[in-house]
C-alpha cells in the first residue's frame, strides 16, 4: 500500500470539525503560555468561536455521500453529525458559563478550557467511532479529561472527593468495558470493525454464553457513562463536588457521547443479540426513571437534585432506544437535542445564583422573584421544560418519545414514563414555587442580602449570553420543533442499522463488508421514503 | 511432545504459577510495599507469557511501560506518603472480605466455564510476521491511524492535567466576588458546603 493510494483512501476531510477543535485547543494553550493570565481576556471567546466554526463545518457536512473515513475507523454519517453538534454546542455553552466561575475561584481558565476542549474532541470522535481501538481511545480521552475537570477546584475537599471517586469507579468500569471488547475481538476471530464483528458473530446461536458476557460487560461500561441505575452511584457526589460548569458538560455533552456510543456499538456489533440488549436496557430504563425521580424529591441541594434528575432523564431517553424502531431512535436524538438547551439553561441559572449568593440550597431560593425576576424566569422555564410542561420544548420531546414507544407497543414503559414524569414535575415545581410564591417576609437570609444586579464584572456578560440563549432555545424549540423533527428523522433514516428489523441490519452489515464499502463508498442500504 | 514443546510447557507452568502466586500476594499482603513489589513480579511474569507466544514487542512494551513506569510510580507514591496512621479495626470486617472473595470466585468460575465452552475461531493460517515491529508500524499508520493520532491529544491533555494538579498556586487577591459579603476562598467551590446532617 503506497502513500498516495493510502492518502486518497483516508477521506480525512470528514474530521475537519474535530481538527478545528484541536487547533483551537493548541492556540488557547500556546497563547496562555506566551501571554499568561492576560490572555484570559480573549481566549474564551476564541475557544467559543472555534467550537462554532466546528459546528458550521458539521452543518456543511450534512448528507455527504462518502461517510466512512480512515479505512473504516470513523463514520461521519448524519447520526454522528447530530451527536457531534450536540457535544460541540454543549461545550461552547459550558465555556460561556465557566469564564466567571473559574475566574472567581482564582484558578486558571486557559488550562481549564484546554482540558474541556480535549474532552470535546474525545466525545466527538466517540460519536462516530466504528472500530474497537478508536472507541476505546476516544472514550478514554473523554473520561480522563472529565476526571481532571472534576478535580479542578483542588483546595476544596468536596472536589477532591468527587475526582477520586469518579476516577476509581471510572477506571474500573473502563477495565470491564475493555474486557468485553477483548471478548468480542476473540469471538469474532480478530476483527475490530463493528460491521465485521457482527458478521463474524453470525446469528448468535453458537457461543451464546460468551456473547452474553461480552454484551453485559460492554453495557456496564456504557451505562457508567450515561449514569444509568445501577451504575449511577458516582453521580450525586461527583455532581455535588465538581465545578458547576463541569457538571453541565458531564450531564449533556458526556452523556450524549455515551448514548452515541451505545447506539452505534449495540446496533452495529450486536444485531444477533437484539432481544437481550433490549431487555437489559429496558431494565436500566425502568430503574433509572424510578430511582432518579423518587430520590430527587428528597434532595435539598440544587446540584444534587439536578444530578438525580439527569439520571431520570437518561431513563426517558433509553425508552427511545429500547423500542428499537426508527421513530424510537429519532425521538431519542430529538430529546437529547432539547435536553441540551434546557439542562444547560438550568445549570447556567444555578451558576449565576451560586456566584451571586454563594449557595445552592433549594431553600435559599425562597423569594428570589422579588430580587431578580430575570433569573427567576429563566430558571423556572428551564425547570418546567425539564418537567415536561407544555408548550415548552421538553413537553414536545417527551411527547415524541412516548408516542414512538406507544406505536411500538411498549405500553408499560410509556405508563411508567408518564407516572414518573408527574413525580418529576412535583420536584421541579417545588423550586419554582419556592422562588415565585413566597411573600417578601418569607425571603431567605441569602435573598435578603442579594447583591445589586450587575453584569459589568469580568465574565458576567458571557454568562448572561448563555442564560439568554438557552432560555430562548428552550422556549422556542418546542413551538418551532418541526425543522428539528425532520432533521432527526433524516439523520436516523440514513443509518441502515437503525431500521429496527434485524434482517435489514444483517443485509446492511453484508453490504458494509463489500470491498466498495471498505474503501469508503456510501453504504446507503435503502431509501426510506 | 518433542523437546521444544516440553520446554515451552514447563516454562508456561512456571510462569503461570508465578503470575498467580504474585497476584495473590498483591491482594493478601498487609504491607503495601510488598504488594507493590509483587505487582512488578506479576507484570514481568506476564511479559514472559507474551514471550512464549512469540509476541516479543508486546513483552518489551509490557516491561518498559508497566514495570518501568507504572510500578516505579507506585513505589514513589508509597515512599512519599509516609504518614503513619492507625486505623481502628472495622467490626465484622470478615463479612466484607468474605463477600469480596465470594464474588471474585463466582466471577472466576463463570469466566472459566465461558472460556472452556466457547469455540474460539482461531485462524491458524496466518503465520507470525517476520518483522513484527514493522507490521505494527504499518498498522499504526494505515488502519489505526486515527486512534494513534487521537492518543497524542490524550497525552497532551494528561500532561496539562498533571501540571494543573501538581503546581503550586499563587493566589491572586484581585478577584473580587460580586457578593457583598466575604468572597469564597480561592480554588474552592463557590457553593457553601452543606451542613452535616445531625
Amino acid at each position: 500500500m503506497d502513500f498516495t493510494n493510502l492518502a486518497s483512501q483516508l477521506n480525512a476531510g470528514v474530521i475537519l470539525p474535530e481538527s478545528t477543535v484541536v487547533i483551537t485547543l493548541l492556540v488557547v494553550l500556546v497563547s496562555d503560555l506566551l501571554y499568561g493570565r492576560a490572555s484570559a481576556r480573549w481566549t474564551p471567546y476564541f475557544a467559543i468561536a472555534g467550537l462554532l466554526v466546528a459546528f458550521g463545518l458539521l452543518c456543511l457536512q450534512w448528507d455527504q455521500p462518502n461517510t466512512l473515513a480512515f479505512l473504516g475507523s470513523f463514520n461521519a454519517d448524519n447520526l454522528s453529525i447530530v451527536f457531534r453538534s450536540i457535544i460541540a454546542l454543549s461545550s461552547a455553552v459550558t465555556i460561556l458559563m465557566s469564564v466567571r466561575y473559574v475566574d472567581q475561584a482564582g484558578s486558571a481558565i486557559g488550562e481549564f478550557m484546554s482540558i474541556l476542549l480535549s474532552a470535546t474532541v474525545g466525545g466527538m470522535f466517540l460519536s462516530g467511532a466504528e472500530e474497537l481501538v478508536m472507541i476505546f481511545v476516544s472514550l478514554e480521552t473523554l473520561s480522563i479529561a472529565s476526571y481532571l475537570m472534576t478535580g479542578y477546584m483542588k483546595r476544596d475537599p468536596r472536589s477532591n472527593e468527587a475526582a477520586l471517586k469518579y476516577l476509581l469507579i471510572g477506571a474500573s468500569s473502563s477495565a470491564i468495558f475493555l474486557y468485553g471488547l477483548s471478548l468480542l475481538y476473540g469471538l469474532s476471530g480478530g476483527k475490530t470493525h463493528l460491521a465485521d464483528i457482527a458478521l463474524a458473530l453470525g446469528n448468535g446461536t453458537e457461543n451464546t454464553l460468551a456473547l452474553v458476557i461480552a454484551l453485559v460487560f460492554v453495557i456496564a461500561g456504557v451505562s457508567f457513562k450515561i449514569a444509568a441505575v445501577p451504575f449511577h452511584q458516582w453521580t450525586p457526589d461527583v455532581y455535588e463536588g465538581s465545578p458547576t460548569p463541569v457538571v453541565a458538560f458531564l450531564s449533556v455533552g458526556s452523556k450524549a457521547a455515551g448514548f452515541a456510543l451505545a447506539i452505534r456499538l449495540l446496533t452495529d456489533a450486536f444485531p444477533a443479540l437484539i432481544e437481550q440488549w433490549h431487555f437489559i436496557f429496558t431494565a436500566l430504563a425502568i430503574l433509572s426513571m424510578i430511582l432518579g425521580n423518587v430520590v430527587a424529591i428528597a434532595q435539598t441541594s440544587m446540584k444534587r437534585m439536578l444530578a438525580y434528575s439527569s439520571i431520570a432523564q437518561a431513563g426517558f431517553v433509553m425508552i427511545g432506544m429500547v423500542v428499537g424502531t426508527e421513530a424510537g431512535y429519532a425521538s431519542m436524538v430529538f430529546y437529547l437535542m432539547i435536553y441540551l438547551f434546557m439542562n444547560l439553561g438550568a445549570f447556567a441559572c444555578i451558576i449565576l445564583f451560586a456566584l451571586r449568593t454563594g449557595t445552592d440550597q433549594i431553600s435559599d431560593y425562597a423569594g428570589l422573584y422579588h430580587k431578580d425576576p430575570f433569573l427567576t424566569l429563566a430558571l423556572s422555564i428551564c425547570l418546567l421544560s425539564l418537567g415536561g410542561i407544555p408548550p415548552l420544548a421538553g413537553f414536545f420531546g417527551k411527547l415524541y418519545l412516548f408516542w414512538a414507544a406507544w406505536q411500538a407497543g411498549a405500553y408499560g414503559l410509556v405508563l411508567l414514563g408518564l407516572i414518573t414524569s408527574v413525580v418529576s414535575i412535583y420536584y421541579y415545581i417545588r423550586v419554582v414555587k419556592m422562588m415565585v410564591v413566597k411573600e417578601p417576609q418569607e425571603m431567605s437570609e441569602v435573598i435578603k442580602n442579594y447583591p445589586v444586579i450587575s453584569w459589568q464584572p469580568f465574565g458576567m456578560r458571557p454568562l448572561q449570553v448563555g442564560v439568554f440563549l438557552t432560555l430562548i432555545s428552550t422556549s422556542l424549540a418546542g413551538i418551532l420543533s418541526n425543522p428539528l423533527f425532520t432533521l432527526v428523522n433524516h439523520s436516523v433514516a440514513d443509518v441502515p442499522m437503525l431500521q429496527g428489523h434485524p434482517l435489514v441490519a444483517r443485509n446492511a452489515a453484508e453490504k458494509a463488508r463489500s470491498p466498495l464499502a471498505v474503501v469508503g463508498f456510501p453504504i446507503n442500504a435503502q431509501d426510506k421514503s | 511432545m518433542n523437546l521444544a514443546e516440553g520446554v515451552q510447557f514447563v516454562s508456561f507452568i512456571i510462569l503461570a504459577v508465578l503470575v498467580i502466586g504474585a497476584a495473590l500476594g498483591v491482594v493478601l499482603f498487609d504491607k503495601i510495599v510488598y504488594s507493590a513489589f509483587l505487582l512488578g513480579g506479576v507484570f514481568i511474569s506476564i511479559a514472559g507469557i507474551y514471550l512464549l507466544q512469540n509476541a516479543d514487542f508486546v513483552a518489551a512494551a509490557q516491561i518498559l511501560v508497566y514495570v518501568g513506569a507504572i510500578n516505579v510510580l507506585i513505589l514513589f507514591a508509597i515512599m512519599l506518603v509516609n504518614k503513619k496512621e492507625n486505623y481502628a479495626p472495622i467490626p465484622r470486617r470478615w463479612i466484607r472480605k468474605g463477600s469480596a472473595a465470594a464474588v471474585s470466585i463466582g466471577l472466576f468460575v463463570l469466566l472459566s466455564i465461558m472460556l472452556t465452552r466457547t469455540h474460539w475461531s482461531v485462524d491458524l493460517s496466518v503465520a507470525s510476521p517476520a518483522l513484527p515491529i514493522e507490521t505494527i508500524g504499518e498498522h499504526l499508520f494505515s488502519d489505526y491511524l486515527l486512534p494513534f493520532e487521537l492518543a497524542s491529544v490524550l497525552l497532551l491533555m494528561a500532561l496539562i492535567g498533571a501540571v494543573v494538579l501538581a503546581r503550586r498556586e499563587e493566589i491572586e487577591g484581585e478577584t473580587t466576588a460580586i457578593v457583598g459579603e466575604l468572597p469564597a476562598p480561592a480554588l474552592e467551590l463557590p457553593e457553601r458546603p452543606r451542613e452535616p446532617v445531625a
